[in-house]
């Protein structure tokens, strides 16, 4: 028994068992709450407002879901099924838009479109009466698709590069036209990456709180903070985020049945579809599309913020400006390294043998992803301040004078709601890159009585170290864009660009926010690139 | 497996030293603020404070809610002094949940008029705003405009605009009509307005206004400052808005002006309470309250300071004659009322 025990502790189980158990604490913390009895404000809720917020909460991520897989599918195949000018750059400006923040995209076109707007100032100038109205939900669904398809976007890219174009062939040979061969073969091979990336959007969606508040569209993310702060009920939040808990597993469930249990996969090195010139009317049709897709989901709202920036540029610019650029970006780099660790050893312990307790585990570490970052925050806060009143005794043996709420007054809270906010994240993507390279190298290296340390930092690491760079960069965009956890979590006298963004725009000073907004996507996009163009490393030697 | 726990060990202890260095408190007397207004230039008081009295001003800045909400999970072991927040019913509601304490300060007594801070002195009120209406001369005229029940009226059908019931300043406002003229008068009026809505409300305040300049309502329930915060913004267009519409003070031969401030009170387990309490004389002295309320446009509570030009120049008014600490008692029944008449 012990012996089983010593066999099964290493560095990847023990990790892995430990950031499971961090996890589920603070959440048991906060499901016990729902179980008090209903209170008036809970009540009301239910006779007043609950339904609305189910009927908009379906109706946005239905509609996002649709258009964003649209576009996220048209500009996948547009990109690697054709040949045409400008094709290169294209394939990875599409990926640019998920740089802006849902957010930040929300109030430069409400701006732009109000009376005062670039756009309506235009329309005015040529004596157009056109007026249009952003700030509803037709406005949120065309935020959402444009500043998330590029989840949809870059899953579908690389499926379709994967696929084999012998099952193109036969199709075509078999009589079937184009658009046939298309609905026969590319699609239903796309739909694991097509339904996996549209996931990845309403997930996204569904958290939320800037858009929907702004536009005032009334669905979960918004009923909860609405319950939780103007209704002053803690418990009543917790009840509507269990209900937004239930559709997300509701709605992850619908994706493994669409998804299915089939699996296609190809053969080792798929015969490499070839790209067709486009000709006539289309050599500008396409790629302009294309170009409008990208214009929307950034150019535009990246020149709004540019003029906005040069405005203010030197009443927002100074020593302060620095440190929060400095605060943004240690904070994320250390949130990321955190959770690529967390997440890289518990794939570690994923692999070889499965067992259910594993799958549990794994279930729990990322449940993050599918919680409102409310909650999140909330139950963090309170597990961080059960921990201070733990570790209080040893913080007196420290220092006799100390204060009894050091880590909860630290870094270390928001750092951890990252983290595990992120976990999904970052797990998948290094899932990924492990599944690209199997498990022969580490068995053999295991096999050769090498220690599991010395496997990961000499065999594994190696093979996937491209793979760890994306799901890093992926992370790291994700928490520089964070909102909700960064305003609640945050220490005294810190501010981030994301937190400052939101202080100027509460304060409708838009154009004052548009410099920290720029240096962020400025980031992001940098990192895109980064992203887009490293050498494809090691792996690709390996399959 | 032993490389496995020093290795673990180590990452435990790195992680507490990064929590910890990040959280030292600095050298010297401080105070800590947890407070929902930080415009630049508040800043510039609070340095000053801090030279005249060699206290360090430490803010967390916020929205209300989540602000309360933090102090409450804290418990007494909260590192905040003070609460600075722009909603006197908010304020209420700390100190309902029994987030403050009293204070007695002579220097607060004098400088405050009792309309504007807590009956029991648990807050106090620093700058003042009024909820204006907000209308397009061209289209409608002074005369036509008298009161806020009047806007009820089926003459004014499409062409109210307003912000969302979520909306801090809007649950106070209905919470001052529960006050004065009961819940059920207060329903009607909500339905009424909810009725000559011109839009499902949506947006910020200054958005409200631009509707109006754009044609979509003819009048607008916004809060003062923003005309001036708009007139002098970086935006050539803003101004241009704010320009253009005009402010007229409701209810002025009826109950008065709806008006909210900002306030102050010491939290309950505030550990230097004597700085805390100077912070708040500070912000109410005249040497202040001229730059904290003139930077963003608000009327100052110390009625022996000088109001902004901009706002002399719309006159003075007379304001509902409330305790303020009215809009935190009703603000829970206003919040319900207004979803139930369907202000969304």
């Amino acid at each position: 028994m012990f012996k089983r025990l010593r066999r099964n502790t290493n560095l990847f189980s023990v990790t892995s068992i430990l950031a499971g158990l961090l996890i589920i604490i603070p959440m048991l913390n906060i499901l016990t709450e729902v179980m008090t009895p209903a209170s008036d404000a809970w009540l009301h809720i239910r006779r007043v407002l609950l339904q609305r917020y189910i009927v908009n909460t379906l109706v946005l991520i239905g509609l996002v879901a649709v258009f964003s897989a649209l576009v996220g599918l048209f500009a996948a195949y547009i990109v690697t099924r054709y040949e045409f000018k400008g094709r290169k750059l294209l394939s990875w400006f599409l990926i640019l838009p998920l740089a802006v923040p849902s957010y930040i995209a929300a109030y430069v076109y409400a701006d732009m479109l109000s009376y005062t707007g670039t756009f309506s100032r235009f329309l005015r100038a040529g004596n157009i009466g056109l007026t249009i109205d952003i700030m509803n939900m037709s406005g949120a669904v065309f935020i959402f698709v444009m500043t998330l398809f590029p989840y949809v976007y870059m899953l579908t890219r690389s499926a379709l590069q994967k696929q084999n174009a012998a099952f193109l062939e036969n199709a075509r040979l078999l009589g079937a036209s184009r658009a046939e061969a298309f609905y026969s073969v590319v699609l239903p091979l796309l739909r694991p990456a097509l339904v996996a990336g549209t996931l990845l959007v309403v997930l996204e969606t569904l958290n939320d709180y800037g858009v929907v508040a702004y536009f005032n569209v009334r669905v979960f993310s918004f009923a909860i903070f609405d319950a939780w702060f103007r209704l002053g009920d803690t418990v009543a939040a917790i009840r509507l985020s269990a209900i937004l808990m239930i559709i997300v597993f509701a709605i992850i469930f619908i994706e493994r049945l669409i998804r299915g249990k089939r699996r296609f996969s190809g053969n080792a090195k798929p015969k490499p579809v070839p790209r067709m010139p486009l000709s006539g009317p289309w050599r500008f049709i396409l790629p302009g599309l294309l170009w409008v897709i990208m214009a929307l989901g950034f150019f535009i709202p990246l020149a709004q913020l540019l003029y906005y920036a040069s405005l203010t540029f030197t009443d927002v610019f100074n020593t302060g400006f620095v440190f929060l650029v400095i605060n943004s970006l240690t904070l994320a780099i250390t949130a990321t390294l955190i959770t690529v660790f967390v997440a890289l050893m518990l794939a570690n312990y994923n692999r070889g043998r499965k067992s259910s307790f594993k799958h549990a585990l794994l279930k729990i570490t990322n449940l993050g992803y599918a919680i409102p970052g409310a909650v999140i925050a909330v139950a963090v806060m309170l597990f961080f301040i059960d921990l201070d009143h733990m570790f209080y005794p040893l913080y007196r043996l420290i220092n006799p004078e100390s204060a009894r709420l050091i880590l909860t007054a630290s870094l270390a809270m928001l750092t951890f709601a990252y983290v595990l906010r992120f976990m999904a994240i970052g797990y998948n993507s290094v899932e990924a890159a492990y599944d690209k390279v199997g498990e022969k190298f580490t068995e053999a290296a295991y096999s050769l009585k090498t220690s599991k340390l010395k496997t990961l930092l000499k065999v594994d690491l190696p093979l996937i170290k491209t793979g760890l760079i994306s799901a890093a960069i992926i992370v790291f965009i994700d928490v520089i864009k964070e909102l909700p956890l960064t305003l609640i979590l945050r220490p005294t006298n810190y501010d981030t660009l994301a937190s400052s963004v939101f202080r100027y725009a509460r304060e409708e000073m838009l154009q004052e926010s548009s410099v920290p907004a720029l240096v962020m996507i400025l980031i992001s996009s940098l990192l895109i690139f980064f992203l887009t163009h490293q050498k494809k490393g090691v792996t690709a030697n390996v399959r | 497996m032993r490389k496995t726990a020093l290795f673990l060990s180590v990452t435990t202890i790195l992680f507490l030293l990064y929590g910890c260095m990040l959280g030292v408190a600095t050298d010297g007397e401080s105070i800590t603020v947890f407070s929902e207004r930080h415009y630049d230039t508040d800043q510039t008081l609070f340095d000053q404070f801090e030279q005249e009295t060699g206290i360090t001003v430490n803010i967390i800045d916020g929205n209300a809610d989540p602000l309360i909400n933090r102090l409450e999970n804290e418990g007494e072991d909260t590192m905040a002094d003070v609460l600075l927040i722009a909603d006197a019913g908010r304020l209420h509601r700390a100190k309902d949940k029994g987030l403050l304490q009293p204070i007695e300060s002579d220097i607060l007594f004098e400088n405050i008029p009792s309309n504007y801070r807590d009956a029991d002195n648990y807050w106090f009120g620093l700058t003042k705003r009024a909820r204006v209406l907000v209308y397009h001369p061209d289209r409608v005229d002074e005369s036509e405009l008298s009161t806020y029940e009047a806007l009820t009226e089926p003459k004014w059908e499409g062409r109210i605009v307003t912000r969302t019931s979520t909306n801090i300043y809007n649950q106070s406002l209905m919470a001052s009509f529960i006050e004065i003229m009961g819940e059920d008068e207060a329903r009607t009026f909500a339905e009424g307005l909810v009725a000559n809505f011109a839009r499902t409300p949506a947006g910020n305040d200054r958005d409200q206004s631009k509707y109006v300049v754009q044609g979509g309502a003819d009048v607008a329930i916004m809060n003062t400052y923003y005309i001036g915060r708009m007139m002098n913004s970086s935006d050539p267009f803003e101004q241009e808005v704010a320009e253009t519409v005009r402010v007229f003070f409701p209810n002025q031969e009826t109950t008065g002006t709806h008006v909210n401030v900002s306030a102050a009170g010491v939290t309950r387990d505030s550990k230097n309470q004597e700085g805390a309490i100077r912070f708040i004389e500070f912000l109410s002295s005249e040497a202040a309250q001229s730059a904290f309320a003139n930077a963003n446009f608000e009327y100052p509570v110390n009625e022996n300071v000088a109001v902004h030009e901009l706002l002399e120049s719309w006159g003075a008014f007379k304001p509902q004659d409330i305790n303020l600490s009215k809009l935190g008692i009703h603000s829970y029944r206003a919040s319900t009322l207004m979803d139930e008449v369907g202000w969304e």
